[in-house]
């Protein structure tokens, strides 16, 4: 199973784009709009405490976008009859879904520890050394509700709506969750809606850890989440089967 | 005991929806043949290789590769499999895919000899997506044979091919068969099935319509057909060696197994034979003799 899975890391590690959008970018924003608008909100306490949410809010951005992302891709793969072929190779079925699963979970780390850094050492965020080790650690396992879904995406869409709900699902979902505008400033009927996302509740999560908010709710519901679209995937993908043509 | 056979099929049938792609079709294949399963587009030679190699689970029937079931045959590399609508992974090398499958069986062609057989020795360091169509395929039956497997099946295998490769392709192809392996494949082209073959199997509206080697197929089907221009066909089904009287309005098709016969019948019979023409029958034509012209 090693050989197919770094086989398949280094596929996916090949997309720059992947790179980018996952970890690159969330450390970008982390970095500007801390320092834009972390820097109006004055005295000491409060930067932290911005600099300290934002920073949150990133991890989730990162960690969301790259469990999505490496999962997805699974469409590409029947699109292009690799997982055909496969088939007739002796590479069983379910190993290339244990495979994809844990390379979705894999890679989430390079983005939630990237941005955790940058949260760190650029916008000075302060945390004790075992909060930081909980909150990563909170994070990376919260992101198997996202390669959850990306793998039920993957299953049931075609090679170009798989494309580009990569792009588009992860940033609906942290516009909508409040990843980057904070939920507080949205008006009354726009959070019951960011409620209703998983992301919001992700990003909860890690705010739960770091000591803004209770900690209870966010693991039942990111769970629960976990739980639908892990059997959604399923039977998704005993309808139609990893080696049936697509289209 | 005789030997498993390489393929064995009962009774397969594989209905899509309403439509039944294979009717209860049943063949054999010992070791060390190599057969074609020729027929036109359509004509159930995907869904009789696909449902062999166990990639959906007939309406009925069975099938036994190397006298296991198709899946336990395919993972224990008994079998290499070309398929039509296999692919490679996109972001890899060539070389990466090949040393990933390669590693998977216990018993695999040495890449060396392997890359040389199968001609992409240029090609271990190319990213898939940059591969011609033809490469591909040469690309994909490295795959197949990465296992040295005793049974190779191969669905078109040379669709994606220019005339030269095809040339290269089949040539492979003989030295497999005469290395031992057993090669089952499918293909639309009287000339490939014939070039290769020992034993064609033509299959057509998913039956077994003709079975045998390639020179007694050819003999059947490989007719003649004369075309003119003429109104009147009283008579012509009569004329020695036709077997079939076809044609749209004023064109007269006739398919002889005796073209010379035919046409001096006709030259006697006829002042004019306007835009008379003799060509080789096309395999549809063919089939229309073997399965006398009910389809």
């Amino acid at each position: 199973m090693t050989d197919l899975l770094l086989f398949q890391l280094r596929r996916v590690l090949r997309s720059w784009e992947y790179l980018f959008f996952t970890v690159v970018l969330p450390a970008l924003f982390t970095i500007f709009f801390t320092k834009v608008f972390g820097g109006q909100v004055g005295s000491g306490t409060e930067y932290q405490d911005y600099a300290r949410t934002y920073m949150v809010s990133m991890m989730a951005y990162g960690g969301l976008g790259a469990a999505l992302g490496a999962t997805i891709r699974l469409s590409f793969d029947r699109a292009s009859g690799w997982l055909r072929q496969l088939r007739v190779l002796p590479v069983p079925g379910r190993e290339v879904v244990v495979v994809d699963i844990v390379v979705g979970m894999l890679l989430v780390l390079p983005s939630v520890v990237v941005v955790a850094l940058v949260g760190r050492f650029v916008n000075d965020v302060r945390l004790g050394p075992g909060t930081w080790v909980e909150l990563v650690g909170a994070l990376w396992l919260g992101s198997a509700a996202f390669v959850a879904l990306g793998m039920l995406l993957g299953l049931a869409l075609e090679q170009k709506a798989a494309g580009a709900a990569m792009g588009i699902v992860s940033t609906v979902l942290a516009a909508l969750g409040g990843l980057w505008i904070p939920v507080e400033v949205f008006p009354a009927g726009f959070r019951v809606v960011s409620e209703l996302t998983p992301s919001y509740w992700y990003a909860g999560l890690g705010r739960g850890v770091v000591g803004d908010g209770g900690l209870v709710l966010p693991v039942l519901v990111l769970a629960g989440f976990a739980l639908v679209f892990a059997c959604g995937a399923l039977a998704v993908g005993a309808r139609r089967p990893l080696h049936a043509v697509a289209g | 005991m005789p030997e498993t056979p390489a393929l064995d099929i009962r009774g397969l049938t594989v209905r899509y929806g309403g439509t039944t792609a294979v009717h209860d079709l049943d063949l054999t294949i010992h070791r060390g043949e190599t057969v074609a399963l020729l027929g036109t587009n359509g004509a159930g030679k995907s869904s009789t290789v696909n449902a062999a190699l166990g990639l959906f689970r007939p309406s009925s029937g069975t099938v036994q590769l190397l006298g296991r079931d198709p899946l336990t045959a395919v993972r224990s590399g008994g079998v290499g499999a070309m398929l039509q609508h296999g692919g490679l992974p996109s972001e890899s090398r060539v070389g990466e895919v090949l040393r990933l499958v390669a590693g998977r069986y216990a018993d695999p062609w040495p890449t060396a000899d392997l890359v040389a057989t199968t001609g992409i020795g240029g090609l271990l360091d190319r990213r898939t997506e940059q591969l011609s169509g033809g490469q591909r395929q040469r690309v994909l039956l490295a795959l197949a044979l990465a296992g040295t497997p005793p049974l190779l099946v191969l669905d078109e295998p040379t669709s994606a091919m220019d005339v030269e490769g095809r040339q290269a392709f089949w040539t492979t192809m003989r030295d497999l068969a005469d290395r031992g392996h057993t090669v089952v494949f499918a293909t639309h082209h009287l000339a490939e099935a014939d070039a290769v073959a020992d034993r064609v199997v033509v299959v057509d509206a998913g039956r077994v319509v003709a079975d045998g080697s390639s020179a007694q197929i050819k003999s059947r089907i490989a007719g003649r057909t004369v075309r003119f221009g003429c109104t009147d066909r009283a008579g012509l089904a009569e004329l020695p060696g036709v077997t079939a009287v076809r044609g749209t309005g004023d064109l007269v098709e006739l398919a002889t197994t005796d073209a010379e016969a035919t046409l001096r019948a006709l030259l006697a019979a006829h002042d004019r034979l306007p835009d008379l023409e003799v060509a080789g029958a096309s395999l549809e034509q063919a089939f229309l003799t073997l399965t006398g012209g009910t389809r």
